[in-house]
């Protein structure tokens, strides 16, 4: 069983970090509050709540090597968590949006966050250590619409966003005096703060949840008409490849390796992809089960009654028993899963990540068990 | 990679209606010889390029709709035409069900069934009209797929 644990820790979850020694999970309970739990022996119990928000936090980061944690909420605000002594203590930042911030994450230098919002802009904050505050640049331009994720390049200055206007965009978030200048004069070629780098228009729908590989070579995003997108060789001339996926769209993805992605959303079962070695990518499994019933009403109850309606027969029947098998069987996450963490080593093969979702349970899956999947690894 | 999603830049109109004429012709042709199937993957092949006349697209749809029409053995259709199809037929079955024509939309909701039941949701959830907010199958609204919120204060579409 790939799910190696799961805990309901509130009704629902927007987004949840994990500490830098993975003891500790982060999440917010769909309200104005971050949760952080620990676990001690078996049990799982609440130690910090981080009040500072007035509104729903949309997404929470947790560096590993600073141990800072930074919330973005729909409020439109961003606080800085510095641990002191046993407190978490806030620092505003101020993003200067006027709609919600709806994804943030670290840089891999961690001397940076990225902020995307319903503004249509993305927020680049840096630490100014004279005025011992963070400063958000804004990248205005490019964005037709809200931007849904972001996603950090690991050289620390290419930056990938995802928007509901359907595309994908990497920018540079060159910064004077933060960034400093490589000996291999990489960061020369990447010429000023917010200069567009590339756009990807391959979805005619809202797209979600970018990712870089390991390696910074590859992208992968999701589009919310049921597509995955891998981008190989991110740069002028690019490698796009659409892979269609049979059911419900995915909300967010994670790469385990430089040639798999874990896709996670509305089918409440992570997906796997892996690209064979011609670089072709392509859907692999399903880990765990996914939530069917046998050969008659294969989508659950809900769906089978609006199925016979709009059909005009109840061919697919009123089927009480599909009501209470699929409670039984109880698939692991019950709702939409909407956010997917690594549990091991960024860069490294991660056998382990977490997710979390709209039911409120948060899972911690082990691929050390799915041997065909290692192979590809 | 012109996917399904790709605008390929087609023909000029002339080209592309002279094309489904010739269509046109093959597909009576095999369906006096009692080869819907083949018919229909005849219609349907070449629509991927999309394009903007509206003369193009009647006519593309008038050849597909008689090839639809034509159709008996849903299973046996299904059964043997390629997936990459699934995603085409899908656009034009619900082409067919906005017409509001009888005997159309009950041939293109017995396709619809079976065609779901193979291609699974994410083919219904590529068709554009998913976002036209006014056709969007009932059994699509579920949990959030398409929340309301989102077309509201805080997010800009």
């Amino acid at each position: 069983m790939a799910a190696i644990s799961v805990h309901q820790f509130a009704p629902c979850i927007t987004c949840h970090a994990w500490s830098p020694d993975k003891s500790m999970v982060a999440f917010c309970p769909n309200n104005n509050e971050v949760h952080i739990y620990k676990l001690f022996e078996d049990k799982w119990e609440k130690v910090h709540t981080l009040q500072k928000h007035d509104q729903i936090i949309s997404g929470i980061d947790w560096s590993t090597r600073t141990n800072r944690i930074v919330t973005a909420s729909q409020d439109r605000n961003s606080y800085v968590w510095n641990l002191e002594g046993s407190e978490w203590v806030p620092t505003l930042v101020i993003l200067r949006l006027n709609r919600a911030a709806l994804c943030v994450q670290w840089s891999p230098k961690e001397n940076k966050f990225a902020v995307g919002s319903g503004a249509k802009t993305v927020c680049v904050c840096y630490y100014e250590q004279e005025n011992n505050w963070w400063v958000s640049k804004l990248i205005r331009k490019r964005h037709d619409s809200s931007v849904t994720s972001v996603s950090w390049h690991p050289n620390n200055i290419l930056l990938a966003t995802t928007s509901t206007d359907g595309k994908c965009r990497v920018f540079s978030t060159l910064i004077k005096g933060v960034d400093s200048k490589e000996s291999n004069g990489s960061t020369s070629s990447y010429s000023k703060f917010g200069e567009l780098i590339i756009q990807l228009d391959l979805s005619l729908s809202w797209a979600f949840g970018v990712k870089w590989s390991p390696s910074g070579n590859t992208l992968a995003y999701v589009g919310h008409n049921s597509m995955i997108y891998f981008v190989d060789d991110v740069g002028p001339s690019p490698l796009a490849q659409n892979v269609a996926c049979r059911d419900l769209p995915l909300r967010d993805v994670l790469f385990v390796s430089e040639r798999m992605v874990i896709g996670v959303g509305f089918d409440c079962t992570p997906m796997v992809f892996a690209a064979d070695d011609r670089g072709i990518w392509s859907f692999v499994r399903y880990l765990g089960e996914k939530k069917e019933t046998s050969s008659g009403s294969k989508y659950g109850s809900q769906f089978s009654e609006a199925f016979g309606k709009f059909y005009g027969q109840s061919k697919h029947g009123m089927n009480n028993d599909s009501v209470e098998s699929s409670k039984i069987r109880g698939g692991v996450h019950e709702n939409c899963i909407n956010c997917i963490m690594p549990l091991g080593e960024c860069g490294t093969l991660i056998r382990r990540f977490s997710t979390s979702g709209l039911d409120g349970r948060v899972v911690i899956w082990d691929l050390e068990g799915q041997q065909d999947l290692l192979d590809y690894m | 990679m012109a996917g399904a999603e790709g605008f390929v830049e087609a023909d000029n109109a002339e080209a592309i209606m002279i094309r489904i004429e010739h269509k046109t012709r093959k597909i009576e042709s095999l369906l006096k010889q009692y080869k819907p199937v083949e018919a229909l993957r005849t219609a349907l092949e070449g629509t991927h390029a999309m394009t903007r006349d509206e003369r193009c697209k009647s006519a593309h749809w008038i050849v597909v709709h008689r090839a639809l029409m034509a159709i008996k053995d849903v299973d046996g259709m299904l059964s043997s035409l390629d997936s990459e199809y699934y995603d085409i037929l899908m656009k034009y079955l619900y082409k067919g069900l906005s017409t509001g024509d009888r005997p159309t939309c009950e041939q293109c909701l017995r396709i619809h069934e079976k065609l779901t039941e193979r291609a699974g949701f994410g083919c219904i959830l590529r068709q554009k009209l998913a976002f036209q907010g006014t056709a969007l199958p009932m059994y699509c609204k579920r949990d959030g797929l398409f929340p309301q919120h989102m077309q509201r204060s805080y997010f800009s579409m």
